[in-house]
């Protein structure tokens, strides 16, 4: 029944971190054709588990060499043979010596059923620091420096004391500073015009010769490998702190009518240069602040006139943004050679005007490092999501993880088709692989170099099983995602997740299909891939995709949505909430496509209402999360009210009690997310209204079509009729199609 | 003994800023949510969108004041939350002043002794940093919220509480940034040095006394 497929799914995503578009699979490659939703899940590899410590020992694989399967509860066992059948190549092995023990009654953790996903400890190997080496563009407003230093600063009192930590400063020149405990600093200068291959800024910097292992002062403390330019928080803090305290802004004078000269294309390739001179393979972060876009040097994004604007979708669309190519293949090339090293780059992006990250977002989607976008340095949506990178989890490490690969294996019925998110293919390949690509294709493996319990990628399978060829009766297939990764401890684990669901035969058990399946996780399942499309392909062919699938309309508002239709946002808005989409976990995805709204009233507590401009009335107060905002809307009665002053007269205190309860639910969003939202607190007739009122009209966005320019903030994939409608409509025809 | 409030953010330089939350109410485990606020609602069969209602039918009568407060009307909402409005810190209600020397005096001894175990040139530069954070305090530089907070963090720092000292001085750079950062890095390393100080006493201690637990004779006095 319903219910019960409800709570199925429910308790797989809370113990795997999986959910599947179809719980129940099409028997054939034809039938699942037909479904029109492709299989696919989306995988939450690090899913936060406070209650699945990890074990101590290393998995057990299946000895077949192009298997290598990880033993799990599907797996057959003799017990007394001390012999286990791998599931998916039906391998029969030998378990090793240290399992002589085990029994029926007396099972290793790996073969419990409650234990679908459960995290290994790798116990040999060293053990290296994790390393954040910050790049700071100086072209800031005097003001927006001294915050941004501040919060520097304050974030070495955030990191771990054996972390590395590094500075490269740019403007016209890049500056790469020697980290020493002596009073002088000194740095190396580079012209930001000029690229540099990695061998030579390795030579300039004197990196030629690896990082050789340096024994501390206590001769009790581990080894650790250092080098001038990145060294441990917890000897290097004070001299750091009072370099960034005197950072200035760059000299260089900017004249009138004319942009800073910022070489933010140089800077970023010495930053990965360096990194990879010195650390590769091992956990690190590249972290670029820029108040502005690149103006000089590989990778500009536009020139120094300011009577020339920063291209728009308009000029794209025209074929009119000169810039745009050659800068992006500049940072594409750094990102993947970030994403080779095994590291990650993070942009915080905080100005007025866009900075460029159209150009630059690869070098946060390819690593899974993290894209913040801001109005100033001096803000607290800036100073509070920076602080949020360093949060803690239950056990009091950090949440943020490094250098992960993903592997997926499939039993023979399926192939992986590819993934969407935060990685970059490793190409392997093997008989899981598709010939059929759905996102990141050709490859079972995929390399994640920044990820945190919420990272999340879309997963897309397909069915190779032929028509004619029978089940067996009872069979399930099966999968197993492998996460290797690098904990915030510097420990190495690894997570491993095998799931297996029914095969029905649509002819037949249509009911148990139609009943399993998910429609959250195939709305945003398709949506993603949309996306992904749009972003990888020539929108005119995307939106031809599109209008061939059946489900038109859902079709019809996504393909008129912000996500792909970009007219009302400027380019690096778009890269922005796009960037945020591709990996956030199904709940806040689900937000991005339906906001929610909550009414609060006298009239009982608070409730969800449909987001439609019915739903605004005098005597309510809304509350509406998409997501990127959170806003708060008294109605004109409301406002009425709290101009007149009754909740400070005691015999009114429901009426103050009412008035906070929204200001109370919206504070416990803004303490949690990631990054933070804006926050609009408005009321009926307030200039701020627009931004409740243009999400109740979606209609009113859609008809612009082609003006631009416009700002409207955060945008929604479709609105709350149409997102039911389609949920019924795509289980319809999906099922019945099938038929 | 957080501190715990929020404050509203930058206006001036983002008119949408989200407000600010202290270390305090930023650390906070999260524990069960006051309205998950995750559920929606299913459009009419239909699918047609409502017809929008007016929000004010010109014309209507004004709407009177609110419905008063009984025992009748809908309950405060359940839940408490810990400090939301622009409200200062929470003071305990009678306030001494939190003197200089109560917070000098205590840092000025831990860096003594650590002077025999720790670089010179880090043992100065702590120094010239306890130096600045005096003149800076005897300036009157320094609100009370940050005073108090020192005072606190001594307090755990001469209890040998070294995650506890490391808290305050990272709520600190936290939520007074702009006050502290110039010194609290060097209060930052007193406290690492005086823990690794601490943890080398105590093994040569349980050194020590593992060798005397070898050579003590039954009966004999042990010269004073």
């Amino acid at each position: 029944t319903m219910a019960t497929y409800l709570e199925f799914i429910q308790q797989n995503e809370e113990r795997d971190g999986v959910r599947f578009s179809w719980n129940v699979w099409p028997s054939s490659r034809l039938e699942a054709t037909r479904m029109v939703v492709p299989l696919a899940c989306l995988l939450t590899p690090l899913k936060e588990r406070p209650d699945l410590p990890p074990v101590q020992y290393e998995p057990v694989l299946c000895s077949r060499p192009t298997c290598k399967a990880i033993l799990n509860p599907l797996c057959q066992v003799d017990y007394r043979a001390k012999l286990w059948a791998c599931n998916f190549c039906f391998q029969r092995n030998q378990f090793p010596p240290t399992y002589t023990g085990i029994s029926e009654v007396n099972q290793p953790a790996e073969l419990m059923p409650q234990f679908s996903t459960i995290e290994y400890v790798i116990q040999r190997g060293p053990q290296s620091p994790l390393i954040f080496l910050y790049v700071v563009d100086t072209c800031l407003e005097e003001e927006d420096l001294q915050a941004l230093k501040e919060s520097l600063q304050m974030s070495l009192s955030l990191l771990p004391p054996d972390a590395l930590v590094g500075l490269i400063t740019f403007g016209r020149m890049v500056q790469v500073h020697e980290l020493s405990c002596e009073g002088i600093s000194k740095s190396f200068v580079f012209r930001g015009t000029k690229d540099l291959t990695a061998k030579q800024i390795q030579d300039m910097l004197g990196l030629t010769t690896p990082a050789v292992p340096v024994q501390q002062a206590r001769p009790q403390e581990l080894p650790f490998v250092s080098s001038r330019f990145l060294q441990p928080v917890q000897k290097i803090d004070m001299n750091l702190t009072d370099l960034l305290g005197e950072l200035q802004r760059d000299p260089w004078p900017v004249p009138q009518g004319k942009r800073p000269l910022r070489s933010t294309g140089v800077a970023l390739s010495i930053a990965v240069g360096l990194l990879e001179g010195t650390f590769p393979n091992t956990g690190a972060r590249i972290m670029l602040f820029t108040g502005g876009p690149p103006t000089q040097g590989p990778g500009m994004v536009v020139g120094d006139e300011l009577k020339v604007p920063i291209r728009s979708w308009h000029d794209i669309e025209k074929d009119n943004a000169r810039l745009m190519k050659k800068a992006t293949k500049h940072y594409e090339m750094l990102a993947n050679r970030t994403a080779t090293n095994g590291h990650c780059i993070d942009i915080y992006a905080c100005a007025l005007d866009q900075t460029g990250l159209l150009e630059m977002k690869c070098c946060a989607n390819l690593t899974g490092g993290h894209m913040v976008m801001g109005d100033s340095f001096n803000t607290s949506l800036f100073k509070q999501t920076f602080q949020r990178i360093f949060s803690k989890d239950f056990n009091g490490d950090f949440r943020m993880a490094f250098g992960a690969t993903l592997e997926v294996k499939t039993s023979r019925e399926l192939k992986v088709a590819g993934a969407i998110g935060p990685c970059v293919s490793l190409n392997v390949k093997g008989p899981c692989v598709s010939e059929n690509e759905l996102g990141v294709g050709g490859t079972s493996q995929w390399k994640i170099c920044g990820l945190d319990p919420t990272s999340t990628l879309g997963i897309y399978f397909e069915v190779v099983n032929q028509h004619n060829a029978p089940i067996p009766q009872g069979g399930r297939g099966a999968i197993q995602f492998v996460t290797q990764y690098q904990h915030s401890s510097t420990q190495r684990r690894i997570r491993v997740t095998t799931v297996a669901r029914n095969w029905a035969d649509a002819q037949s058990q249509l009911r148990h299909i139609e009943a399993a399946f998910d429609q959250e996780a195939a709305a945003v399942l398709m949506a993603r891939l949309g996306v992904f499309r749009a972003e990888s392909e020539e929108g005119p062919d995307v939106l031809r995709w599109l209008d061939r699938q059946l489900i038109r309309l859902f079709m019809f508002h996504l393909r008129r949505s912000p996500f792909l239709q970009v007219f009302n946002n400027s380019p690096d808005e778009s890269s922005y909430y796009r960037h945020h989409f591709a990996r956030q976990d199904l709940t806040q995805s689900l937000i991005m496509i339906q906001p929610i709204l909550y009414s609060y009233s006298f009239h009982g507590p608070p409730e969800p209402v449909l987001l439609d401009s019915s739903s605004i009335l005098a005597d309510r107060i809304l509350l509406m999360d998409t997501f990127f905002q959170i806003v708060i809307y008294l109605g004109e009665t409301i406002a009425q009210w709290r101009k007149a002053g009754y909740q400070d007269m005691p015999e009114y205190e429901n009426f103050k009690h009412l008035l906070q309860a929204p200001l109370d639910d919206a504070q416990e969003i803004l303490q949690a997310r990631f990054p933070m939202p804006r926050y609009i607190n408005t009321e009926h007739g307030g200039s701020q209204a627009r931004f409740l009122l243009s999400k109740v009209n979606p209609s009113q966005t859609h008809n612009n079509l082609y003006t631009w320019g416009q700002e409207t903030g955060a945008p929604i994939l479709t609105d709350d009729v149409s997102l039911q409608v389609f949920m019924d409509h795509l289980k319809k025809l999906a099922v019945s199609s099938a038929c | 003994m957080a501190e715990l409030y929020v404050k509203p953010g930058n206006k001036e330089r983002g008119w949408n800023d989200p407000p600010q939350f202290s270390y305090g109410l930023q650390t906070q485990a999260g524990g069960p949510k006051r309205t998950p606020l995750t559920k929606r609602v299913a459009a009419p069969q239909d699918g047609s969108p409502r017809v929008p209602i007016s929000e004010t039918s010109p014309g209507a009568p004004r709407m009177g004041p609110p419905p008063l407060s009984s025992k009748a009307s809908r309950p405060p909402p359940v839940g408490s939350c810990p400090a939301s409005s622009v409200e200062p810190t929470n003071f305990p209600v009678i306030e001494c002043e939190t003197l200089l020397e109560d917070v000098l005096k205590p840092l000025e001894q831990a860096l003594e002794d650590c002077r025999g175990h720790t670089k010179k040139q880090v043992c100065d530069d702590i120094s010239r940093r306890l130096a600045l954070l005096q003149e800076q305090w005897a300036g009157g530089k320094l609100s009370t919220p940050v005073k108090k907070r020192m005072a606190l963090l001594v307090q755990e720092l001469s209890s040998h509480q070294w995650d506890a000292a490391d808290d305050i001085h990272r709520s600190l750079m936290v939520d007074h940034v702009t006050e502290v950062s110039q010194w609290m890095v060097g209060v930052k390393r007193l406290i690492a040095e005086k823990r690794s100080l601490s943890s080398e006493e105590a093994k040569e201690e349980k050194s020590t006394a593992t060798a005397e637990e070898h050579q003590t004779v039954p009966g004999v006095q042990r010269a004073p």
